[in-house]
């Protein structure tokens, strides 16, 4: 990247490496237990099972060999979820309704088509009614998280400032959707410099640098894969006879553009990173690769999926023989009434293969919910952490602690919009 | 570590004070009465004292070997011990390691909040968007709802595999004289803002149902299953309810509004999809049931001001029961039309007409006739 080369030529003073302290031993049991807790509590423990992952992962980083720290708890993440359910659920509620409403009485006695053609424009209203709630739960999802990070003892914190956020987010995504997408790097990258010079590290200030085309580069294997795409269609609809190459270049694309999509976000976090000042003198670098992360996702999710699958189907088996050895010992009402007459022999198997089923489910969403963290989450996360220095690091000698930032309804809109950062 | 404080240990300890981001390596110590950590070390200035019952270490850490420790009272301040041995130490002299630090006002919160979500869902699904919706479908103009329902009809006679509208429409001369007949003579009894419009689906499933704007769906199986028109006649009673209470828009109404708030409630967590399905089918059938509570109430009082059996609507049920079978108990609230058998029996009890002391709906040849309007297969 010519971005980097530019950057090392700033470089004074010294520079930190991130180092990565995690194991896949204790990320599994930890996995495996808050997942359990998650099921058996119908999903409350998800608020602490995120919260205790989030945790682990924060003291993994260790960037020049202090990890950071994660304050946030499940109990605040609950209180927070309760607090946005009460008001979601009048929002929602009320704003879905009005907008049904209006839909309903604007319909006009025209063709049948166009009717079914407004009806779905009605689903996407409901859409852009949440979408500035999307947005305000995402600045806000952002700004607990950092207030809940500290490194060195120092926290992190993130002005209040969603609205602005909100606004901005409708704006460029109107622009985006009227320019058919084209403009859709330069929202991204002015929505990313909105939150990050918004973001402090103790008394010091961040600041994403760059203009608002510097994220382009980094979209040229989308633009392709999409041209591999669009021209093969374009051929396919004009010509009763398409060529063979037409199909072969539509397969082309079809593997171009999910590899160019994940060549966006590598590059484009190594463009941002590459552009933020801390302080305004502490400058970071991240090198993470395209091939790298593809191959890492994809070992990541065969082997997750491999192994919970055989263990999930090897505890199906042994189950199945349980039950087949005694019958009568395991469902004894079932088949009791099978073997009276009472219960059809149909629906008592049903009923058998039904549990199985569902057994089956648990164990592997289980399994493979653990086996994600350690196989998929843990080596991204390693890789990225790895290839990535922070610059001329004697500036951090002038920054000090900032003041806590209460946030007491946590994340919950984010939690509740479904809208929450990955880990 | 050793208990005197003229006895420092020095172990491989860093301490940042939560003031400035600067590591300080530290030593440690424990008071002479044993209540105290003493950190000390050169740059860090005048010691810092920890009281042992304060000092928390923190969970769920990455860290190979040793451990964090922190004390909320003295903020941010963070010590890091690396030498296992030493780890073992503090955990031997801190007797509140795990202690949890929420503050008991944090539960009354929660308490509070926890209500005020459950209330708030509860009002606005089960109380707000249902008087919101009946309010609401009043205002929509007649054409609108009748627009709606012909979308509604043609979707479903899309799922059902006609190509075009009205493809699976039957329609016979006299077939659709015997229709006219009895949607008349229950009409005369009704004040309906609707101009009815009934039609027979040339589908083979015992059902029937009201669509916005006036319009009834009779399926072929609900006529060629019935044993006389009298039944037909009732169900049509029913659906007729439906129209005038404007149920097919207050229900559509209310689907729109209560969508997503069960969902929100469950986020993303796994296997959650299923909970979801059924709480949302709990919402849903409860709007539904009393709605067809409304409409066999209906249907009695019209089936008796027309000098019709209202028995021969229950007998649809039981019909409907022994194809179909019933669904009582806790399962009846997952359900749009629990209790059949409940309902046959208020049917029979609203009967008015003694039995077989009524004007018959349709003469024979006319209820041949409505029976064979999807063709002769079905006569």
């Amino acid at each position: 990247m010519h971005s980097l080369g530019v950057l090392m030529s700033d470089v004074s003073g010294d520079t930190m490496a991130v180092d990565y302290r995690g194991s896949p031993t204790p990320l599994l049991k930890l996995g495996l237990k808050t997942t359990f807790l998650t099921i058996i509590t119908l999903g409350i423990y998800r608020f602490w099972a995120r919260a205790r992952i989030r945790r682990y992962f924060w003291s993994a980083l260790a960037p020049g060999g202090d990890a950071l720290e994660y304050s946030g708890t499940g109990l605040e993440k609950f209180l927070g979820f309760l607090i946005a359910v009460a008001f979601l659920a009048f929002y929602l509620g009320l704003v879905q309704l009005g907008l049904f409403f209006a839909g309903l009485s604007m319909l006009s006695e025209a063709e049948t088509q166009a009717q079914a053609l407004a009806q779905i424009a009605g689903q996407y209203i409901t859409l852009v009614a949440v979408l500035p709630l999307i947005f305000y739960a995402q600045y806000r999802g952002r700004r607990y998280i950092l207030s809940r990070t500290r490194w060195r003892g120092l926290r992190f914190g993130v002005e209040k400032a969603a609205l602005g956020y909100v606004w901005r987010g409708m704006w460029y995504s109107l622009i985006t959707l009227v320019t058919l997408g084209l403009l859709l790097p330069r929202q991204l990258y002015l929505l990313e410099k909105y939150k990050v010079d918004r973001t402090w590290f103790g008394t010091g200030r961040f600041e994403q640098g760059g203009r608002w085309w510097v994220l382009y580069p980094a979209a040229k294997h989308v633009v392709i894969g999409l041209l591999l795409i669009l021209l093969p269609i374009v051929i396919l609809t004009l010509r009763p006879e398409p060529p063979v190459w037409a199909f072969v270049v539509l397969a082309l694309g079809a593997v171009w553009l999910p590899v160019g999509i994940v060549y966006y976000v590598v590059h484009s976090f190594r463009i941002l990173t590459g552009l933020k000042t801390l302080n305004g003198v502490i400058r970071f670098s991240s090198m993470p690769r395209t091939g790298k992360v593809i191959g890492l996702y994809l070992m990541g999710s065969i082997a997750a999926s491999m192994i919970a699958s055989i263990i999930a189907t090897l505890l199906m088996a042994v189950a199945g023989g349980v039950l087949a050895a005694m019958p009568g010992g395991a469902v004894p009402l079932d088949f009791e009434a099978m073997l009276s007459g009472e219960l059809p022999l149909d629906q008592a198997t049903g009923f058998i293969t039904l549990a199985g089923i569902a057994l089956f489910y648990l164990v592997f969403i289980v399994l493979f919910s653990a086996l994600a963290l350690v196989f998929i989450r843990q080596p991204l996360l390693a890789h990225y952490a790895m290839e990535t220095r922070i610059l001329n690091t004697s500036g951090l000698r002038n920054i000090t602690q900032r003041d806590r930032d209460e946030m007491v309804e946590a994340e919950g809109f984010a939690d509740a919009l479904d809208v929450g950062a990955g880990i | 570590m050793t208990k005197t404080d003229t006895e420092t240990t020095h172990a491989p300890a860093t301490f940042y004070d939560g003031q400035t981001p600067v590591s300080h390596v530290v030593s440690l110590a424990v008071s002479d009465d044993e209540r105290l950590l003493q950190i000390s070390g050169a740059g860090l200035g005048p010691e810092h004292y920890w009281p042992l019952d304060d000092i928390r270490e923190h969970r769920d850490q990455a860290l190979r070997q040793g451990a964090m420790f922190g004390c909320p009272k003295e903020g941010e301040a963070r010590l890091t011990i690396h030498k296992p041995d030493t780890v073992a130490e503090m955990r031997a002299v801190c007797p509140n390691l795990t202690r949890s630090d929420v503050p008991s006002r944090t539960y009354r919160k929660l308490a509070f909040w926890g209500i005020g979500a459950v209330a708030s869902v509860l009002l606005i699904v089960f109380v707000i968007i249902p008087a919101l919706a009946d309010r609401l479908a009043v205002l929509i103009p007649v054409e609108q709802e009748a627009a709606l329902g012909r979308t509604v009809v043609t979707q479903m006679e899309g799922f059902f595999g006609a190509e075009q509208a009205g493809d699976l429409t039957c329609s016979s001369p006299a077939g659709d004289a015997a229709l006219e007949k009895m949607v008349a003579r229950l009409e005369a009894e009704v004040d309906s803002p609707y101009e009815l419009d009934v039609r027979v689906l040339d589908v083979d499933m015992i059902n029937a149902f009201a669509v916005p704007g006036g319009q009834v769906v009779l399926f072929r199986g609900l006529i060629g299953n019935a044993t006389r028109p009298e039944m037909v006649a009732g169900v049509l009673a029913h659906e007729i309810g439906h129209v005038v209470n404007r149920d097919p828009t207050r229900l559509m109404l209310r689907a729109a509004g209560s969508a997503g708030i069960m969902g929100m409630l469950l986020g993303d967590f796994t296997g959650g999809t299923a909970i979801l399905l059924v709480s949302e089918q709990l919402v849903s059938a409860n709007y539904q049931q009393g709605a067809e509570e409304d409409a066999d109430t209906f249907a009695h009082e019209v089936l008796a001001a027309t000098g019709l059996p209202s028995a021969a609507l229950g007998e649809f049920f039981r019909l409907v029961r022994e194809k179909y079978g019933d669904v009582d108990g806790i399962l009846s609230h997952l359900v749009s039309h629990p209790d059949l058998a409940g309902r046959a029996e208020r049917a029979k009890e609203a009967d008015v007409t003694a039995s077989g002391d009524f004007t018959p709906v349709l003469s024979d040849a006319e209820w041949q006739a409505l029976r064979g309007i999807c063709g002769p297969e079905d006569g």
